[in-house]
């Protein structure tokens, strides 16, 4: 009875109802991108980090995975103490450098990264082979944007130099090497050209400047049956180890990076926050005026309800249910609205120069978005409760005495 | 390295820098002030003093309670000895939005101390080149042409191509911008449109009342466009006085966070005209939308009669 009141009193003005459902459907869509935003970041970026299952980064002291060129010496003394260490399961050590490509009459300038092929959790193979474990640089893997920059295939040989000299017109280190694979990097952004060798070709390749040198390496503790805090501890207890033996790195775990990369990106954090936060206040004060307009105009109506013998707590229901319609038919539109718009503005988002492809703003959290979205359902549902109240406390003659007389 | 190429007729200055890690920078930004005393450039022909000076961020002297004057010890890679070196002066960063978002702390040593110090001996990683300006902007087309021509190893860019590649981040953050710009603003639009028809209807029998006392229907809708037109420019006055509330809070929260001068909020009068003509606009329209029903009714029916 009450729900069938509710729903004519929401069909006696099809474009008065339209509207509002409209109006909270753009509130729910801009709060679910919001909340989307605010927890995607974090969740795509944790979600990179583990992908290959390393929970620790080392690296030269003070600096972030791959953010300079600095690299620490004595590479092999430092991955042979990391391995020692009960609880790490196994260490990839990987050395970053800008190298100069070319084949035929094209050439272009590549980041070059010197991994283990068995341990790397830098880049996936996308199709050819690994390149062969080496001490020469004869055989590489590349990325997509490497070769259609060089307009290279697998197979072709390519011309790799570095320490160009300028008054000498050439490269001071020079190699032939053979395109064996191609791969996509995790940890790359999309359009620069990349390659992968083995890290002692690599390393071999590039003379002093690499010799025993290491930019990064990444070390996975081991897993077993312990609760997440447990295994954070044990995650945090090996991160300080590492600081305390080796006092010429830096090592930063998953949830260190994640909290220096947030703090990069915190102005996206903070819109998100005041966003959704405005989307909410535009939802309440919709359903508040149009409830309480409702209520305005049928006071006479309610005065009558109530003279017939509804009871008061009636009459309160009978308008917060027409909140609560308003409102789960805005968020049922609005869910879907605000799916295709967060969908948008994260191709927006991705053409951030620096950052990994793989690396999504607007991520579907199913927990924080039904939150989000119950949060507001209840509040437009609260939204009518004041002035369904005081319909509900209408005063039946003086109503029905002034309806008469209008 | 010799780059006699580069000292053409129109070169005004050339100046050469490197970069060592993410704190390390030889030479100096000219948009940067420098509080305290300055570095003095090595004439040519000095010998360096034993003890060099270096520049430090504003930021590091604060953070490590360091002044003018105080010696350090300066080291290309962490655990090694490294060499002492005198705090000469303090440098502020200039409020660019480029570095806005990065916390990392900066020293600026001379060229040449840091190319000893990195073992980068006679290695830059960018040369600026200015050119005097009588010689035009075709003078900095030819010179491009000239040195990419016999460049090997290294390239030259126009300092507007290389200013349109790091903008990027913000070209980016300004499409991001516009696109919650103009969800927000169909959001408020769909709003306003919905307050001012049901303010406008709420009168319905006032108006029907008007018009049973005679007035034609182009005056009655005339006074409730012209209402929905002062309530909406009233709104959107007072929403601007609170906008402009919010970049002042949004301004003082943020140059704290990210210790910069970077504006990162403004209500110029543009925008602020903007926000009262967009709200005018939907206002009208929503006033007329309403005027268009109310009049149509017949006056006893608006009564409910």
């Amino acid at each position: 009875m009450r729900t069938t009141l509710a729903w004519a009193a929401l069909r006696r003005h099809p474009m008065r109802t339209l509207l509002a459902i409209f109006g909270l459907a753009i509130a729910a869509a801009l709060l679910i991108d919001m909340v989307m935003l605010a927890t995607g970041m974090r969740a795509s970026f944790r979600s990179l980090l583990t992908s290959q299952g390393y929970q620790l980064r080392v690296t030269p002291k003070g600096t972030l995975p791959f953010d300079t060129e600095a690299s620490v010496g004595g590479a092999s003394a430092l991955v042979a103490s990391l391995r020692t260490h009960p609880d790490i399961d196994r260490v990839s050590p990987s050395l970053g450098t800008t190298v100069q490509v070319s084949i035929g009459d094209r050439a272009t300038s590549a980041f070059a990264l010197g991994t283990t092929a068995a341990v790397q959790g830098e880049y996936l193979l996308q199709g050819g082979r690994e390149a062969a474990v080496d001490t020469v640089l004869r055989e590489v893997v590349v990325n997509a944007a490497f070769l259609e920059r060089l307009g290279a295939t697998l197979g072709d040989t390519l011309d790799v130099g570095t320490e160009r000299s300028a008054q000498l017109r050439q490269a001071g280190r020079r190699a032939q090497v053979v395109l064996v694979g191609v791969v996509r990097f995790l940890y790359v952004p999309p359009g620069l050209p990349a390659m992968a060798a083995p890290l002692p070709a690599l390393q071999q390749f590039l003379g002093a400047a690499g010799r025993d040198r290491i930019s990064l390496a990444m070390a996975s503790v081991r897993v077993d049956g312990r609760d997440a805090e447990a295994q954070l501890a044990r995650i945090e207890a090996v991160r300080q180890w590492i600081e305390t033996e080796h006092p010429r790195v830096t090592a930063i775990s998953t949830e260190t990076a994640i909290v220096q990369v947030e703090e990069r990106l915190a102005y996206f954090r903070q819109l998100a926050f005041i966003l959704g936060a405005l989307s909410l206040v535009i939802g309440v004060l919709l359903v508040t005026t149009l409830v309480s307009l409702s209520v305005n105009e049928r006071l006479g109506e309610l005065a009558v309800l109530r003279a017939i013998g509804v009871p008061q707590a009636g009459v309160l229901q009978q308008i917060m249910l027409e909140g609560l319609m308003l409102g789960l038919a805005g968020i049922t539109l609005g869910l879907g609205l605000g799916l295709v718009t967060a969908r948008w503005l994260n191709t927006i988002l991705r053409d951030f120069p620096g950052l990994p492809a793989d690396l999504d703003f607007f991520v579907w959290s199913p927990e924080a978005a039904w939150k989000a979205l119950g949060m507001l359902l209840i509040a437009s549902t609260v939204a009518g409760a004041i002035p369904a109240w005081r319909a509900a406390r209408v005063r039946v003659a003086q109503a029905l005495r002034e309806e008469a007389v209008a | 390295m010799r780059l006699r190429f580069l000292r053409a007729p129109h070169v005004a200055l050339l100046c050469c820098s490197l970069l060592a890690g993410p704190s390390l920078l030889g030479a100096q930004t000219p948009r940067d002030t420098v509080i305290g005393t300055p570095t003095v450039p090595l004439a040519p022909g000095r010998v360096a003093p034993s003890v060099r000076g270096i520049a430090i961020d504003e930021r590091i002297a604060q953070d490590a309670g360091v002044r003018v004057g105080d010696t350090l010890r300066i080291a290309a890679e962490a655990g090694t000895t490294g060499e002492p070196v005198v705090v000469d002066a303090l440098v502020r960063r200039s409020a660019d939005p480029s570095e806005v978002a990065r916390s990392e702390y900066r020293v600026r040593l001379h060229l040449d101390h840091l190319q000893r110090l990195t073992n980068a001996i006679d290695r830059v990683d960018r040369f600026a080149v200015a050119v005097r300006p009588e010689a035009g902007p075709s003078a900095v087309d030819s010179l491009l042409a000239g040195v990419n021509h016999v460049a090997f190893g290294f390239r030259a860019h126009a300092s507007r191509d290389v200013a349109v590649e790091s903008s990027r981040t913000f070209q980016v953050v300004d499409r991001f911008h516009r696109a919650i710009g103009g969800i927000t603003i169909v959001a408020s639009a769909v709003f306003l449109l919905c307050i001012l028809l049901l303010k406008v209807e709420e009168r319905r029998r006032a108006v029907a009342a008007l018009r049973l006392a005679g007035l034609s229907r182009r005056t009655v809708a005339l006074s409730v466009i012209a209402e929905a037109a002062v309530v909406a420019v009233l709104g959107s006055g007072v929403g601007a006085a609170i906008g402009w509330v919010a970049t002042l809070a949004v301004n003082a929260h943020y140059q704290r966070v990210f210790r910069t001068p970077l504006t990162f909020a403004l209500l110029t009068p543009r925008i602020a005209l903007f926000a009262v003509s967009l709200s005018l606009v939907l206002g009208i329209v929503a006033g007329a939308l309403a005027a268009w029903r109310l009049v149509r009714t017949p006056p006893l029916t608006l009564l409910g009669r």
